[in-house]
């Protein structure tokens, strides 16, 4: 029974390349429209192959807005915050994962918990504790909560420690290292994979994240790329291709992080084991 | 135990913050204004100033700024561009008692309370020349005779044509004077759905604000001119019939719905020579220049025998009552509203007589169409005769948007009168 | 990484002092950064959020205490509550079972052992990495009733597609359309799940010469609800957090037929100020997805299948 007969094959191989194209046309079309000259963008049948390739469109959408200052920004976020993230979660991570503690179990059912509550919940609480704070209009409320861990992040790693056989720190302990010295020299160094995977999703968060520039900064001098784009509006000589330009860009790099982390990605996202 | 984790915690604490403000200063980022009061090394003043505009306009904000700065040594202009969101962000920062200094605003019965009144200022100055400014704008930005807010710009409203599609068509262009019968047989000429081109644009969920000339043209209105009714003006026949003239328009094809959220906008579509005709303030047609599009601007049409009216969308520079500066802010205010300054301001149209002498405005074909609609501008817009005028609104601007979706505009205004009454008695 | 050492400072001075109290602390120590942050910025601002929902809280001036009085507005008085509740659930309606059965449909093909089954795995998980805005404007230019590519395909099999995201009718089902879109890390937890059942339950069926089709649902999908169970909560809780689309493709409209309960909750926060109130349509929510969860995990032992018991089973 393993081989399949050549129609069943056909099949399967229809339905692939059926879904992938619904799955990469409006792709297409984003790129494609981003080259079109304003005349065929309103053609109708529409041009897929643009008769001759507008690159300017990039340039003059570009600096129709401070887009570098966005994308200063945007890199400031992404950067800083993942780093915290990665600092924070792996730390809590061994931490649930190698101690015994009393509450431990406890606590770690109240971390999970909180990946349930919507955030609308505490978006105006927040608000208003980042406003006393004077965080408001400055990129440190999308920065510093990171550094105290996000609980999805600190789940995958503690699964990933769990599977790493213990015996090697009890050789360590013995030669004297600290809890601290066995987790920065030997488990760090094993959580490449997992750190590179909290890390990659990490960033595409970051820098995909709307809601949180949206509520937390003012001025256009502090927006991020995402809350750029959504501002930008068909004005004064920026139409529709020079926002599908925009938009290209701005999805560039994660679709760069994805290529290049998708072994980790698609292979480990959910190797931890999702069991109701 | 217990007090050696909170300690731990602490110091945990204590890093966490410390590598956030590292963070801080090498990301370059300074924080804006906490107090207002925000001087640098060098004793510099910096004064906050927050618009609604981006793109081309906002760079004309900052230019004049620069001028500004340029002639107050010390003094550091912070142009803030709230965007869409300035209405929300505006009103966060007046609770948070830490408002920019000077701000655009054209809603002055939901924040003249907030505001200093500029009367007093006014007063003791002989330079400026009141008498040079269009009177009617200053009806815009006064608030129980107190003047709150300096005139910055302005548009009127005008109906863009086409002339490519007119010649093609056969059809001879709009003159001022034309009706909105007129119109809607232009419209229906010009369509031809099969190319996906339409006689005029309409927005499906349009400012209400946009559509009082429509309204008044046809002898209606949405508010009586007290502001204490809204029920036989907003559901009277006249206003019924003008509404429903949209709808019509869409209903017959002359029309297609243009604009939305995120979509193209009519200035787009029209740019593309998809749409023969478009009702638009100034904004457009610098752009429309730019993709050389053959075009004309003409009045609005009228409703036979009554005279047509039109409405202004101004913008005025205000001053925040919480603002540490204010005599620096007038300064501003008072540099902003200059002949100089308004010269710079080619985004919309020259508040000041001299300017629009000087360059020869009314003269300019596509140009003196909005000084017509001045002329026809002097109806009071509802959102000044009602302090609860956001709330009344938004029962009208649902059913107006259900009229451009083909409902049917009588039934639908009577209930946004019926659930605007409780508004009415406050 | 330099920053690491940054905290463990108190450790190493601690550490000299103290030696048996020390074990009790590290591993407090490892996990503080997470306590704190859950203090700070979730349990606190929760918190807070219920004591704010008894309040008349403007932005401007004082808040008052008025009991349950935002709740009872929000019931008997606020036909936009219940509008939004209904878009939601009409969306969840539509989209939970769509999201699930699309995700599984693709995880399954994928799990086919085909040629190139990566190139297809990776077309079909593109979509889900790039931002949320992007996909709105990308949709956004892709519904276009006039010029868009949609009514284009549409029209080549002669039928006239509608005005998208003018219609009431239709906007909602656009917004379903581009949510399944970003169907990926959904499909990617499917096929996981499929590749963990062991390839010998299979070939023990297929000798008792039972077909593909009994295989699929006699063995597939049995031992996949445990993951199907996790994967419909997620996706609940998403189409009540659902903002983003509904913000930048509709803006709520038309006529509010895309009115999500996330929007009211945002918008009677940051555009209109109510505070109190909002903060009390927010708990709503949070009691909602609370219910629905415990609904879905209570029902889940009646079509839950965990391998001890199928083993048994069988």
């Amino acid at each position: 029974m393993k081989t399949k007969s050549r129609v069943q094959k056909t099949f399967i191989y229809a339905l692939l390349i059926f879904f992938s194209l619904l799955f990469l046309a409006p792709l297409f079309w984003m790129v494609t429209t981003s080259l079109k000259s304003p005349e065929e963008l309103y053609l109708f049948p529409p041009k897929w192959i643009p008769s001759s390739l507008h690159f300017e469109n990039f340039k003059e959408a570009w600096i129709s807005q401070p887009f570098t200052q966005f994308l200063t920004n945007s890199l400031t976020v992404t950067i800083l915050a993942t780093l915290g993230q990665i600092v924070s979660s792996s730390l809590v991570a061994y931490g649930f994962a190698r101690f015994t503690f009393k509450g431990r179990d406890f606590l770690f059912m109240v971390l999970l918990a909180t990946m349930m509550i919507p955030w609308e919940v505490t978006m105006i609480p927040l608000y208003m504790e980042f406003n006393f704070l004077g965080w408001i209009n400055t990129l440190k409320p999308l920065i510093v909560p990171a550094w105290f861990g996000a609980p999805f992040y600190i789940f995958l790693m503690r699964q990933f420690i769990m599977g790493i056989p213990k015996e090697l720190d009890e050789a360590a302990k013995i030669d004297g290292a600290s809890s601290f010295q066995i987790f920065y020299k030997i488990y760090l160094p094993l959580m490449k994979p997992v750190l590179i995977l909290v890390g990659v999703f990490s960033m595409l968060n970051c820098w995909n994240d709307y809601l949180g520039p949206l509520v937390f900064l003012n001025d256009q001098s502090k927006y991020t790329l995402t809350l750029g784009l959504a501002q930008f509006k068909g004005m004064f000589g920026v139409d529709m291709e020079g926002i599908m330009a925009i938009t290209f860009l701005i999805s560039i790099p994660p679709l760069i992080l994805f290529f290049a982390a998708q072994r980790y990605i698609v292979e480990d996202v959910s190797k931890s084991g999702v069991k109701g | 135990m217990r007090k050696i984790s909170i300690l731990a915690m602490i110091l945990l604490l204590v890093s966490a913050f410390s590598l956030a403000a590292c963070s801080k200063s090498s990301s370059g980022e300074k924080t804006s204004g906490g107090s207002g009061e925000e001087k640098d090394g060098k004793g510099n003043v910096t004064l906050r100033f927050a618009t609604w505009d981006s793109g081309e306009a906002l760079k004309i904000q900052q230019d004049i700024a620069k001028k500004f700065e340029e002639k107050n040594p010390g003094v550091k202009v912070q142009v803030e561009a709230y965007g869409d969101g300035f209405d929300q962000k505006l009103a966060a920062s007046f609770g948070a008692k830490n408002p920019p200094d000077m701000m655009y605003m054209w809603n002055f019965p939901a924040y003249y309370e907030s505001l200093e009144p500029m009367d007093k200022y006014l007063e003791g100055d002989t330079e400026i020349d009141m008498d040079d400014f269009y009177q009617g704008l200053f009806n815009y930005s006064s608030m129980n005779g107190k003047l709150y807010g300096m005139p910055a710009g302005f548009t009127t409203r005008v109906v863009y044509y086409n002339k490519d599609l007119f010649d093609a068509a056969n059809v001879p262009y709009p003159k001022d004077g034309w009706t909105w019968d007129d119109f809607h047989q232009i419209a229906k000429k010009l369509s031809d759905p099969s190319k996906k081109q339409y006689g005029v644009g309409i927005v499906p969920e349009p400012d209400t604000y946009d559509l009082q000339g429509l309204v008044w043209s046809n002898g209606g209105s949405f508010i009586s001119n007290d502001g204490k009714a809204v029920k036989g003006y907003m559901n009277s026949q006249e206003t019924i019939d003008s509404i429903q003239l949209l709808g019509d328009l869409l209903k017959d094809k002359s029309a297609v719905l243009v604009g939305g959220k995120n979509q193209q906008s009519g200035d787009d579509i029209f740019k593309a020579g998809k749409i023969a005709m478009w009702e638009s303030g100034i904004w457009p047609l610098a752009g429309f220049k730019e993709a050389k599009v053959n075009f004309g601007t003409v009045e609005v049409p009228s409703f036979g025998d009554k005279p047509a009216k039109g409405v202004i969308a101004s913008s005025a520079v205000s001053i925040a009552k919480d603002s540490k500066h204010k005599d620096l802010a007038y300064k501003f205010v008072k540099y902003y509203s200059s002949a100089e300054a308004i010269k710079m301001r080619t985004a919309d149209l020259p508040v000041r007589i001299s300017v629009v002498k000087e360059m020869n405005m009314e003269q300019d074909p596509t140009l003196s169409p909005f000084y017509k609609m001045l002329e026809r501008s002097d109806n009071t817009p509802a959102f000044l005769l009602n302090s609860n005028w956001n709330e009344i609104n938004r029962n009208l601007s649902a059913a107006i948007n259900a009229v451009m979706l083909g409902q049917d505009a009588e039934k639908l205004l009577n209930k946004a009168v019926h659930d605007s009454e409780k508004y009415m008695k406050k | 990484m330099k920053l690491i050492p940054a905290s463990s400072t108190p450790y190493v001075e601690i550490n000299k002092k103290k030696k048996i109290k020390w074990d009790k602390v590290v591993p407090l120590l490892f996990i503080s950064p997470w306590v704190i942050g859950f203090l700070a910025f979730t349990l606190g601002p929760l918190i807070y959020s219920l004591f704010i929902s008894f309040y008349d809280w403007p932005v401007v001036g004082e808040a008052t205490f008025i009991g349950l009085d935002n709740y009872k507005t929000m019931f008997m008085d606020d036909p936009l509550f219940w509008q939004s509740l209904w878009v939601t659930v009409k969306f969840a309606a539509l989209f939970v079972p769509l999201n699930i059965i699309v995700a599984l449909l693709l995880a399954l093909l994928l799990n086919q052992n085909v040629k190139g089954h990566s190139f297809f795995r990776t077309f079909f998980y593109l979509p889900s990495v790039i931002s949320g805005v992007a996909l709105a404007m990308i949709w956004a230019w892709v519904f276009n009733g006039e010029y868009g590519i949609l009514n284009y395909f549409l029209s080549l099999v002669d039928i006239t597609g509608p005005n998208w995201l003018n219609e009431t009718g239709w906007a909602l089902v656009a917004m379903v359309i581009a949510s399944l879109w970003g169907q990926g890390t959904m499909m990617l937890i499917f096929l996981a799940g499929l590749k963990s059942i062991s390839s010998e339950i299979y070939e023990a069926a297929s000798i008792d010469g039972a077909s593909k089709l009994t295989q699929f649902f006699k063995i597939t999908l049995p031992l996949l609800t445990p993951t199907i169970l996790f994967n419909v909560i997620n996706t609940i809780i998403a189409a009540f957090q659902q903002l983003t689309l509904a913000l930048l493709l509709t803006g709520g409209g038309p006529l509010n037929s895309t009115y999500f309960y996330a929007m009211y909750v945002y918008e009677n926060a940051f555009k209109y100020f109510k505070m109190g109130y909002s903060s009390a349509n927010a708990w709503f929510m949070f009691l909602i997805v609370l219910g629905l969860t415990m609904l879905v995990f209570k029902s889940s032992s009646a079509w839950v299948y965990y391998e001890g018991e199928v083993k048994k089973v069988k």
